[in-house]
């Protein structure tokens, strides 16, 4: 049985109303979704809230209603014995069930549209062109952004072209991150030794922030990356620029970038020749045991002007 | 609704006579909940084991099938067993009011748990003189940390043992004694049990 | 096998060294003066008096759950105003570090806490609140109400009663030392995995942490085996299962949780330990490690953790609700099913923590599911609780309106939790401080609760209320402070800010910050009128009656406030579900026992402070890794318990007549009134 999303769009309705009277919502970035698995996720938070208000908002209005109504002062009807309903106790089991039922439809559903390995969105109207993969290595505190078609890779900023899909692999170096772009790309874990994956779709173009939403020890307040939607052209002109950089990235150059580095202000760097099987070797090391530890005395300098201070851990 | 009635004639308010509750059964029930815990201390080592028992988690070193023998498991097995029948008999010359009978049935168990953990050291030690110490893999630091946290909760069962030796003929067979030889008992049966869960775990479904 | 460590380490005095005292922090050397100032205060008062000897073997060595109770409250608030100053401190730095030219001090880049101090900051606020304050408090009401409320004289074990506490403490003692001493684990209460790994912790903090939490929880699960042998063997004749107070039926549900979830808490710490001192594998992400089963089994845990937080608070309100609206509580039945179905489910849900890990959709929408199921029984509660509101009559006291305002609060909480709980809307607000906003209005109608059961039940135990007037300036500036914070935390949410963050990258986050700051303010206030609740309550002291309410429902209403040392002088008999309501509509409710019988009572004991403060010596001894002191603690511990499975103290006996001189002059008998030496009794006496 397929729910019909539509049918509800009616109910969706009154949060929106609620968010959106009388005050400008443009830093509320979750209300304004770009892509078509953003689309969803918000069309979820619409309905879940309209749902559960339905039950929700009376519960609360009634509550407040019977405080004033039976505060003892008012000398209101006062029942001593009353404590016991077959037909209400029916009821306060049974409508939260119908509720929670219908969630449950809706969580099903919009799970498997935005599941970040198959989006089933995606699937409904297919690009004509086969996704851009791009590897996405997280360091202490970095963005590794690797293009293994393209062979270039970029720090701290992702380049993608607009209407188009994009397909991520992730891991990480040393502890767990996550990925995230507000409005266009949903959360997924960054884990080290392991591999996860991202799929969206992209909008028309604009420049974006992404950051890691998971605690990654005293760099992560500076973990964000540009992310710049561009027009095919200008992708590929990206491309060659980052092409005609004189650093190559082997893996060698890779496990010094992947020292404990705070990149204030996400300033990009770019390689050329990005070695094709980095992503595996990174994977495969983590698993083999390679570490970048972090010291103590890297943590206490971090955005600190003690002992030396931040220097030396900034570029 | 019927748990609410009017006062009569024979209602009570106060209950004079009312001796508080029965100490022996409180503390019965206390030390299975006890023992509930314990047992779900064991699940988590389980959980930890069974997800770390693979290739993956053995990270290129041996998995169980390289390092366990079930046939030396097996004398282990014996001598658990033959401590808690040995613990057992003490319990029945308990029954009689035996002193003697009681500590001797300890000191069989005492023994044979000796011979259970010394089976056990030569087998880690073994293990890590080899160079499959707990550090090397997932998979050999939750072996390692099953089998030791088991052969400890062993040790303080002797140790426990080596108190009660010492109780019986100090204090006698008072309740406190009586109740602690008791859920000793427990104790010991439940460390057998889990031996027997680790041994068909890790053992024999590990061997093969 | 001992895994190398960085820098200094020596065999007198392990890690520790002058440089783990942090005297050039002009913030910890305050604190430290402040602190100082408060001990010597307290002590000098104590020696001044010639009070030392009183507080050894009136308190310390107590047994009696009235006053072990009370020292849980009184651990759990200071904890809580700890706690609180942590949350003032993010707060601020928050709203002074915004965007990159915001100026810095203290020896920070930006705001005054670099993130070495920051993030120090929030996982002491998490661990502390959570497991050092909201957990004693809870576990210091239900260790004085229930046994009054089942009719019983003491604990069943009142013996590890008082070991439970001073664990507890313990755990509490090291979390304060860490102020002082070394430094406080940085990856959240959670203890984030591998990030409290060696590489990325080197330092003691994780081991605080680590240490800490291991301590309080053995002590947390002693008494959850404490209650609910209570429960279950020591309930007052004529109490069958259908006349247990509702409050008893929490206590026992969320005590069932302690027991079941508090050892898998355990042995993740415990392999956490294996992995940081003896170099093995269970958690590292190489040489086949496995960091997702940290995950899993802390949130095994740490989900079941919640509701043992909530389910007592439930209980309160099933408590007080009834009182104030002069109504019996609507749907008993069903509001026990449903507390033992919030339980049963709370064990089925924990990966609803992790949504994003890339599980697939099967085991993303399982757990969405099994989430969501909660709110049915939690529905429940609330309409019955609305449902006894109506048509009742309604007086607004302190107690009242904590609980009232609890039902929203939960009401946000709960919306917002269903929202979280679906995967979709999860992978937008996953680790957003949307999420911090969710679980605050959940924890702070635990606070709300806690509050409504000080208040509500101080009077028992003293003998004199606390003071309405300040304590309704108290509930509105708090209540006030926490809409404001909470809802400017909810907008941030839907803009986009991550939790954990010292430094805020994007400045239209501004308004809302401050906004946020404004609030924290209005805390302050609240605290003000707490103290000022204390002091006008302690200065007047107006005496009370059994009943201090004068509708009050339940058991522990019926014998005299303050509560003598031995509860009843005669076990009540049990005839309704609401006793002293029954009692009171058939006007019974003045009735006294005739005539009294001897009483049996514990001996005081100091074994169980003794063995709480070596395994602080044993903790803080692993923790800097001082083998000796270490070593030396665990074997004095296990020869204190063997020594006292030696003791042949069988308690003492109060005669009837001192029983009788007792109840008619109550203040010889109150928690703070001091006891004559009672002679032990002997063997043939006791038989
Ligand atoms: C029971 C749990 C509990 C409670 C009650 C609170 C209460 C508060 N918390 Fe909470 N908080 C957590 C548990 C709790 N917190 C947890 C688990 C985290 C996550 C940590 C992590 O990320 O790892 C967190 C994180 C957290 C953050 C997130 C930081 C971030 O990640 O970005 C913030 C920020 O504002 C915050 C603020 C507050 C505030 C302002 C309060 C206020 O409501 C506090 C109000 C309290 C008072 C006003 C004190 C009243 C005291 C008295 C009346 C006693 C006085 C006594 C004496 C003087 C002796 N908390
Ligand atoms: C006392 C504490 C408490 C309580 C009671 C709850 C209750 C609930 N919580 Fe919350 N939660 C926390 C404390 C708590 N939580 C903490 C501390 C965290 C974060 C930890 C961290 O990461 O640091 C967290 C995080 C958390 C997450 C993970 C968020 C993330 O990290 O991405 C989720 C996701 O599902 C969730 C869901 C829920 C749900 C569905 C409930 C439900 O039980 C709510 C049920 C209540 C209602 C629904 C309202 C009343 C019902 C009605 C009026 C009837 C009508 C209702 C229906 C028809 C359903 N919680
Ligand atoms: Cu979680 Cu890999
Ligand atoms: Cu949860």
């Amino acid at each position: 049985m397929r729910l019909k999303l539509s049918a509800l769009k009616p109910l969706a309705t009154l949060p929106a109303l609620l968010a959106l009277a009388g005050c400008d919502t443009g830093n509320y970035r979750l209300f304004h979704p770009l892509t078509a698995v953003a689309k969803v996720q918000w069309w979820a938070t619409l309905f879940e809230a309209g749902i559960m208000s339905l039950i929700i908002v009376p519960t609360a209005i009634l509550i407040a209603w019977f405080i004033w109504r039976y505060r003892k002062s008012a000398n209101a009807k006062y029942d001593p014995a009353w404590s016991h309903s077959l037909v209400l106790e029916v009821l306060v089991w049974g409508v939260p069930l119908v509720i929670v039922a219908i969630c449950s439809l809706i969580s099903i559903r919009t799970t498997l549209d935005v599941e970040p390995y198959a989006p089933a969105v995606l699937a409904k109207n297919p690009a004509d062109t086969a996704p851009l993969d791009i590897d996405v290595i997280a360091t202490d505190w970095q963005w590794l952004f690797i293009y293994p078609q393209q062979h270039v890779a970029a720090i701290d900023e992702l380049v993608v072209p607009e209407n188009s899909v994009v397909h991520l692999r992730l891991t990480s170096t040393a502890v767990v991150n996550d990925f995230f772009i507000p409005q266009i790309a949903p959360m997924i874990d960054v884990m080290p030794g392991m591999r996860t994956e991202d799929t969206f779709d992209t909008p028309d173009p604009g420049s974006y922030t992404g950051f890691s939403a998971d605690f990654s020890g005293a760099g992560f307040s500076w973990m964000q990356f540009h992310t710049h939607i561009v027009t095919p052209a200008g992708f590929g002109a990206w491309v060659a620029q980052a092409a005609a950089s004189p650093v190559q990235l082997s893996y060698q150059e890779f496990t010094k970038l992947a020292q404990p580095t705070v990149n204030e202000g996400n300033k990009p760097s770019y390689f050329s020749n990005a070695a094709s099987n980095l992503f595996d070797n990174v994977v495969t090391a983590a698993q083999a045991g390679v570490v970048y530890p972090v010291p103590d005395n890297v943590t206490k300098q971090v955005a600190s002007l003690e002992d030396g201070g931040t220097a030396a851990t900034t570029k | 609704m019927a748990t609410q009635a009017a006062p009569g004639a024979g209602t009570r308010l106060f209950h004079p006579h009312f001796e508080g509750h029965d100490q022996i059964s409180a503390r019965t029930l206390g030390f299975w909940l006890y023992m509930l815990s314990d047992a779900l201390l064991f699940t988590g080592l389980f959980l930890a084991y069974a997800v770390l028992n693979n290739p993956m988690g053995a990270a290129g070193g041996p998995i169980a099938t390289q390092i366990v023998n079930p046939v030396e498991g097996m004398w282990q097995t014996y001598a658990v067993l033959g401590s808690v029948a040995a613990y057992s008999l003490a319990t029945v010359a308990l029954k009689k009011g035996s002193m003697v009978g009681v500590m001797a049935g300890i000191v069989i168990s005492i023994l044979l748990a000796l011979v259970f953990l010394g089976y056990e050291v030569h087998d880690l030690m073994g293990l890590m003189a080899q160079g499959h110490g707990p550090d090397s893999s997932g998979f050999l630091s939750a072996f390692f940390v099953l089998i030791a946290t088991h052969g400890l909760h062993m040790v303080f069962g002797i140790l426990w043992m080596i108190v009660m030796l010492v109780q019986i003929p100090t204090l006698g067979f008072s309740p406190n004694v009586v109740a602690r030889l008791l859920n000793l008992r427990m104790f010991w049966q439940f460390q057998a049990t889990v031996w027997v869960l680790v041994y068909v775990y890790v053992y024999m479904i590990g061997a093969f | 096998m001992q895994v190398a460590i960085q820098g200094p380490w020596s065999p007198l005095l392990g890690r520790l060294t002058l440089s783990a005292i942090p005297y050039t922090n002009p913030i910890l050397v305050g604190t430290f003066a402040v602190a100082a100032l408060i001990a010597l205060v307290v002590a000098g008062a104590v020696l001044y008096y010639k009070k030392l000897g009183y507080l050894w073997r009136e308190w310390l060595t107590t047994v009696d759950h009235k006053k072990i109770g009370v020292m849980y409250i009184i651990v759990g608030l200071v904890m809580f105003f700890r706690a609180f100053v942590d949350g003032l401190m993010m707060r601020t730095q928050q709203a002074m570090a915004i965007g990159p030219h915001s100026p810095g001090v203290l020896g920070a880049q930006h705001g005054y806490l670099p993130p070495f101090h920051f993030d120090q900051v929030y996982s002491a606020h998490g661990t502390i609140m959570i497991l050092f304050a909201a957990t004693p408090l809870l576990t210091g009401l239900t260790n004085v109400v229930v046994p009054l409320q089942i009719g019983a004289r003491d604990m069943a074990f009142p013996y590890m009663n008082a070991l439970s506490l001073w664990l507890t403490t313990a755990g509490a003692i090291l979390v304060m030392l860490s102020l002082f001493v070394g430094d406080f684990s940085s990856a959240g209460w959670v203890g984030l995995i591998p990030l409290t790994e060696l590489p990325y912790s080197p330092g003691v903090g994780v081991d605080y942490w680590m240490w800490a939490i291991q301590i309080s929880s053995i002590g947390t699960t002693l008494n959850a085996i404490n209650m609910i042998v209570t429960i279950i063997k020591m309930r007052a004749p004529g109490m069958g299962w259908f006349r247990v107070p509702v409050f008893t039926w929490t206590t026992l549900s969320t005590n069932i949780i302690g027991l079941t979830a508090f050892p898998i808490l355990g042995v993740v710490l415990a392999l956490l330990g294996a992995d940081r001192y003896l170099g093995t594998h269970f958690f590292t992400a190489g040489n086949g490690g496995n960091l997702m089963l940290y995950t899993n089994m802390f949130w095994i845990w740490g989900h079941p953790e919640v509701y043992f937080l909530v389910l007592p608070a439930f209980g309160i309100f099933s408590e007080i609700i009834p009182t104030f609206s002069e109504k019996p509580l609507f749907g008993y039945t069903t509001m026990v099913a449903a507390t033992f179905a919030i339980a049963g489910i709370s064990w089925a849900v924990w990966l609803h923590h992790f949504f994003t890990m890339g599980a697939g959709a099967d085991v993303n929408g399982f757990f969405s599911i099994a989430t969501m199921l909660v709110g049915i029984p939690t529905g429940v509660k609330v309409f019955n609780w609305m449902f006894t509101l109506y048509r009742g009559r309604l007086t607004f006291t302190t107690p009242m309106l904590w609980a009232l305002a609890g039902l929203f609060l939960l009401l946000v909480g709960g919306i917002t939790g269903m929202m979280l709980a679906i995967p979709a809307i999860n992978y937008t607000v996953h680790n957003s401080v949307f999420v911090i906003a969710h679980f605050h209005c959940m924890v702070l109608l635990v606070a709300a609760a806690i509050f409504a059961g000080v208040v509500y039940w101080f009077p028992k135990v003293f003998g004199f209320q606390l003071d309405e007037k300040n304590g309704l300036m108290f509930f509105w500036s708090f209540i006030t402070a926490t809409a404001i914070v909470f809802t400017a935390m909810f907008a941030l949410g839907f803009q986009g800010e991550t939790r954990r963050l010292d430094y805020i990258f994007n400045p239209a986050w501004r308004p809302m910050l401050w906004t946020e700051e404004a609030g924290m303010m209005l805390y302050l206030v609240s605290i003000f009128y707490f103290l000022r609740m204390l002091y006008v309550s302690l200065r007047d002291r107006v005496p009370v009656a059994s009943d201090p309410w004068g509708t009050a429902r339940t058991l522990e209403f019926l014998t005299h406030s303050p509560v003598p040392f031995y509860n009843f002088a005669v076990t009540p008999q049990v005839n309704a579900r609401d006793e002293l309501a029954w009692r009171r509509e058939h006007g019974l409710d003045k009735a006294q026992p005739e005539a009294f019988e001897p009483i049996h009572m514990p001996s005081n004991t100091g074994v169980p402070i003794i063995i709480g403060m070596l395994s602080l010596t044993l903790g803080f001894g692993l923790i800097w890794r001082i083998w000796w002191m270490a070593g030396f603690s665990l074997l004095a511990i296990i020869i204190a318990v063997i020594i006292r499975s030696f003791d042949k103290n069988l308690g003492y006996e109060l005669k009837p007549e001192e029983v009788a001189a007792m109840e008619r002059n109550l203040a010889t008998a109150s928690i703070i009134a001091e006891q004559p030496a009672r002679t032990p009794l002997t063997e043939a006496e006791a038989h």
